[in-house]
């Protein structure tokens, strides 16, 4: 444990964050949500997942994440495979190596912020790293804020805050699903610094499913899904040039 | 509007099925209650034995305080026999009839009473047998005084026929043989022998029970208006029709009395109970709609629409329930009917009066309810700017407001004050203090619930160690931030809990009292009576008297009187039973005199109870003004004070002023004290045997019931269905509320929680919520209690069944458990990330 925390040794030791082979989801109904996709995610990389609705990136995400089980093929999380866990284990291993942050926040309104930040590691039944998360706190500048709940929280705030419960345990890899959807311009912004910030300095790795071009253009690399498949792959995208791609999509 | 509500409601599946548990339950209660009421009010016996007769004339049979539902008089008042000539002469009636009844029973072969329905057949006059409807005579009159015809039925059960002897105890005769001259065939018919037969064995020259009139065809109405003219100040009733029915047995009718008082004890927590469910059903269904309604206010919905929306959803939920509501309703008032008639209090043969008034109050009633509660539970949420409206939606609406826990703890300290109502009055009222202080201080709990349970939740998790287990942990903190979600569920269990345990516990503690105060008050060990006679035989007291090892014998009897009195300088009356005694009772029974004796119980006079004296400010020498059970008016001097109230009532009546106001006599029966040596016991058994139809029993309770008062089995029945009722609707609520934290369930899951977390974290907060019940249930009743204790019973704790309080304990636990389970396994078989989108 003490070697595969630190997100550097974990670079180093070769294993990929998130590793997917010919991952097909089909729903009730026959609908294949994903179909025979592959991913590599290194480890202190930031990946952007584009797309229409319905072209399949949340549930690209659910399955890299743990959350869903593929129908046929192999998902790997910090090389652990998770096809053929039950909801129990997958849980755990969620837990103790993603982190999420929601569009909808998600925080538990019952609790204070610092209770929510501390939720997962809680539930882990591991003792919370006071330093690390003073550093997360100050980093995002809600030092002052932790005994309020969330309700009182402005919209930014308390997607900060859940950008700090998604990293409080370490995670390999924070998925975050939409981060900016429900965000004005200036707290969309600091969200997304805050981000890339994670994966330049801390060595973070970080993948968000978006359908906004200027918030993808903060990745390093950026997929764009349409029907179930990656149909490109960009690397340092700029946002005009994913505006673009993402309306020559329509016209295929 | 209603499109959109039906559309919204079809979401709500659960909450929406707690409130239409609530409406349905809480219109058959008050349903129920108004058929009672009104069956008290307008059913009407049967005109049976005088279905033949066109109109009849009797006394009123009904006491009218002023200002106040008559009371019913049970016995029969005697009208002057002169009327029978007087109204024989008027133009257009075809005969008239002087009407004499007298208690009959018919004697076996083997000495065995030949049974018969209750109530029991009466002996009349043969010239009574021209009322009956259709009568089939086989055989002749009757003529002298050993000749009698009697009915088809009991001449097959006493296995006779025209020619026979039979011998049949009439009145207060010893059994005498009579020839059967006859044998009718007619509904109602009973004993008929020559009227100056009937006359004698009544007891009464000069008057009749009745007058029945025979009219010529379509003359009755104008016959009924000459008689009215002809009877006008003497205060007497013309009853024609269904009406006749009253008049058959004043005893049977005046049961009715006790159905209007029922429906009126009733009512107050038939309502009580159906409002706190069905507002609290709302409150929990509301809830879970507050983000829709926030929505809809963020796109242009006024306040006022809000409001509407939350009303036409539940009235459209309550009308559906509404219907078989009313119709179980009308079901429940047929139990409870045949309950009250299996133990004797009503009469079998009154009906439910069925008629649209009851179901239509109970809609009325139920759907003002309904609105009233839907739109207090989405006042908050509509007055609100619609972004907060939004962004409070997702968290607990508000800190409870500080006038609310304020009002709720004014309750508990007002329960607390009327919780003393026994240490002042040792009667069934000062008793009815005790459920009624429970009920409020549990409504208290339910307005103080939140903002107690906020701050026991708090400092829960202050004191926590910092390595408790995360479930436990969630728990507290959701107890916490949703005191009141949690206080919604843990009110109503505490109200079940405290309903249960005062309503059972007074019931059980008077009765206890009640029991202790007749067994230390009764000296006689056994008590003589003739079953279906009402009436001991003539000269049986003697004998008893005169045999060897009998200390002493006296007569007993019961009647019904109406004590006038005045309070807070109002006139006011009270009808209760009250016990007949001679002044030689204090041989057989020991009221615990303070003042006067009870052998000064001769002439006008009565003795009261010590407490019914202190609240009515009488005393020794002081008279006071009764009605008796025929309605006759009298001043009696009050004889003595006694102190066992509880078990002999708060009037005893002397001989002298009950005679000839009662149907049967007053010697109902005779209490007897042996010297106790099993020869005394021998003899009396001996000489009961020798004179049929008498019984010989313990002395039992001295007003003549062998076990509880129908009042406790009233009581109990009621418990039982209000209770049912609770414990539904808590069910239904905590469903209801457990399914609305999909969301919540989901978002817990989605950082990392278990689904075995999530269950382990949900029993914890069914524990909490079955302890805070229990422990508060508990605790409100046991002040109430410990009074009551005190003062019926000398000590501070009331006496009843000792399983009541662990069943109470189960019945809560497995309550809130099962209902929080359930839903909390159905929501985590959905992946949490679907659960979120769908909400």
């Amino acid at each position: 444990m003490t070697t595969t925390t630190d997100p550097a040794a974990r670079a180093a030791l070769g294993t990929p964050a998130i590793a997917l082979e010919q991952v097909t989801k089909t729903y009730d109904g026959g609908v294949r949500a994903l179909d025979n996709v592959s991913l590599t995610v290194g480890h202190g990389t930031f990946l952007a997942v584009m797309g229409p609705s319905g072209s399949g990136k949340s549930t690209l995400m659910h399955c890299a994440a743990g959350l869903d089980t593929p129908t046929t093929g192999s998902v790997r999380i910090d090389g652990r495979e998770i096809a053929g866990l039950n909801e129990t284990r997958r849980t755990e291993l969620r837990r103790e190596r993603v982190g999420f942050v929601f569009q909808a926040y998600n925080l538990i309104p019952s609790l204070s912020v610092e209770d929510n930040i501390t939720l997962p590691l809680r539930l882990a039944g591991r003792r919370p790293d006071r330093d690390w998360l003073r550093i997360l706190v100050e980093r995002v500048g809600l030092a002052d804020r932790l005994g309020h709940r969330p309700a009182e929280l402005s919209g930014g705030q308390q997607q900060r805050a859940a950008v700090v419960r998604a990293l409080a345990a370490r995670p390999a890899v924070v998925f975050a699903d939409e981060p900016t959807g429900a965000l004005d311009l200036r707290s969309a912004h600091q969200v997304l610094d805050l981000l890339r910030d994670l994966v330049d300095e801390l060595g973070q790795t970080v993948v968000m499913v978006t359908h906004d071009p200027a918030a993808a253009a903060r990745a390093h690399r950026a997929l764009v899904m349409a029907d179930g498949s990656v149909v490109d792959s960009l690397d340092a995208p700029t946002a005009p040039e994913l505006a673009d791609r993402l309306v020559t999509l329509g016209e295929r | 509007m209603l499109h959109l509500a039906v559309r919204m409601a079809a979401h709500r599946i659960a909450a929406l099925l707690a409130v239409a548990c609530a409406v349905l339950g809480g219109g058959a209660l008050v349903t129920a209650t108004g058929v009672l009421a009104e069956t008290g009010l307008r059913s009407h016996l049967s005109p049976g034995r005088l279905a033949g007769a066109d109109l009849v004339v009797g006394a009123d049979q009904e006491f009218h305080p002023p200002g106040d539902l008559p009371v019913a008089l049970p016995e029969r008042a005697r009208i002057p026999a002169e009327l029978v000539d007087r109204l024989a002469g008027l133009p257009g009636v075809t005969k008239a009839v002087g009407d004499v009844g007298f208690p009959v029973s018919l004697v076996d072969a083997h000495g065995r009473v030949v049974p018969a329905a209750d109530p029991g057949p009466a002996g009349h006059g043969w010239s009574s047998t021209r009322l009956l409807a259709h009568a089939r005579v086989e055989g002749r009159a009757p003529t002298g005084s050993a000749e009698a015809a009697v009915s088809a039925e009991l001449a097959a059960a006493a296995g006779v026929g025209v020619g026979d002897r039979v011998r049949i105890l009439a009145g207060d005769r010893l059994a005498t043989a009579y020839r059967v001259s006859a044998v009718v065939t007619a509904p109602g018919a009973g004993v008929y022998v020559a009227d100056a037969t009937a006359t004698a064995l009544s007891g009464r020259t000069g008057s009749v029970d009745l007058v029945g009139l025979t009219t010529e065809p379509d003359a009755r109405d104008r016959v009924a208006d000459a008689v009215r003219e002809q009877v006008a100040d003497s205060g007497l009733k013309v009853r024609t029709g269904a009406d006749v029915g009253v008049a058959v047995s004043p005893g049977a009718d005046a049961s009715r009395s006790l159905l209007i008082l029922l429906a009126g004890s009733l009512s107050g927590i038939v309502l009580l109970v159906t409002g706190f469910v069905t507002a609290g059903a709302l409150g929990v269904c509301i809830a879970g709609q507050r983000r829709d309604l926030a929505l809809m206010r963020a796109v242009g919905a006024t306040p006022k629409q809000i409001r509407r929306l939350a009303g036409a959803q539940s009235t459209v939920v309550a009308a559906a329930a509404l219907v078989p509501g009313v119709g179980l309703g009308h079901l429940l008032a047929g139990q409870f009917r045949q309950l009250l008639a299996d133990r004797g209090v009503l009469s079998p043969d009154l009906p439910l009066s069925v008629s649209p008034l009851p179901a239509l109050a109970a809609v009325l009633l139920m759907l003002a309810v309904v609105q009233l509660s839907a739109r207090t539970a989405a006042w908050r949420t509509s007055r609100m700017a619609a972004t907060e409206a939004v962004a409070e939606s997702r968290s607990e609406p508000r800190r409870p407001s500080r006038a609310r826990t304020r009002a709720g703890l004014l309750l508990i300290a007002a329960a607390c004050v009327l919780s003393v109502g026994p240490l002042l009055s040792r009667t069934v009222l000062g008793a009815t203090t005790t459920s009624l202080a429970g009920i409020i201080s549990a409504i208290g709990l339910a307005l103080a619930g939140p903002a107690l349970v906020a701050r026991a939740g708090s400092a829960a998790v202050r004191r926590l160690r910092p390595d408790t287990a995360a479930p436990t942990w969630l728990a507290l903190a959701n107890i916490r931030a949703y005191a009141l979600r949690i206080a919604g569920v843990v009110s109503p269990l505490a109200m079940a809990v405290v309903f249960v345990l005062t309503y059972t516990l007074t019931q059980t503690t008077v009765l206890a009292a009640t029991d202790a105060d007749t067994r230390a008050g009764t000296l006689g060990q056994y008590r003589l009576s003739v079953p279906g006679q009402g009436t001991v035989a003539d000269g049986t007291l003697d004998a008893v008297r005169g045999l060897p090892g009998v200390r002493a014998a006296a007569p007993l009897g019961t009647t019904t009187v109406v004590w006038q009195y005045e309070e807070f300088g109002e006139p006011a009356a009270e009808a209760a039973s009250a016990l007949v005694l001679a002044p030689d009772a204090a041989g057989v029974l020991d009221l615990d005199v303070t003042e006067g004796d009870l052998s000064a119980l001769t002439g006008r006079t009565v003795a009261v109870s010590s407490d019914a004296a202190r609240f009515r400010g009488v005393a020794r020498g002081d008279r006071v003004r009764l009605v008796l059970g025929d309605g006759t008016p009298v001043d009696a001097r009050v004889a003595a004070v006694y102190e066992r109230g509880l078990g002999f009532g708060s009037v005893v009546l002397s001989r002298d002023l009950a005679a000839g106001h009662t149907t049967t006599g007053p010697q109902q029966s005779i209490l007897v004290r042996t010297d106790g040596s099993a020869a005394a016991d021998r003899t009396l058994a001996a000489f009961t045997a020798s004179r049929p139809g008498l019984v010989l029993g313990g002395s039992g309770s001295a007003d003549g019931g062998d076990d509880a008062p129908p009042e406790v089995w009233i009581n109990l029945a009621t418990i039982v269905v209000l209770l049912g009722y609770l414990l539904l609707s808590i069910a239904n609520k905590l469903v209801a509320a457990t399914a609305q934290r999909r969301t919540e369930i989901a978002a817990l899951r989605l950082v990392g929680t278990t689904p075995r977390q999530i269950r382990s974290m949900m029993r914890r907060e069914a524990a909490v919520i079955a302890a805070a019940a229990l422990a508060s249930g508990v605790l409100l009743s046991a002040l109430p209690l410990a009074l009551l204790g005190q003062g019926f019973l000398g000590r501070p704790w009331p006496a009843g069944p000792l399983w009541l309080l662990p069943a109470a304990a189960i019945t809560v636990v497995v309550t809130a458990f099962a209902t929080v389970e359930l839903p909390t396994r159905r929501t985590l078989r959905h992946a949490p990330a679907e659960t979120l989108r769908a909400a």
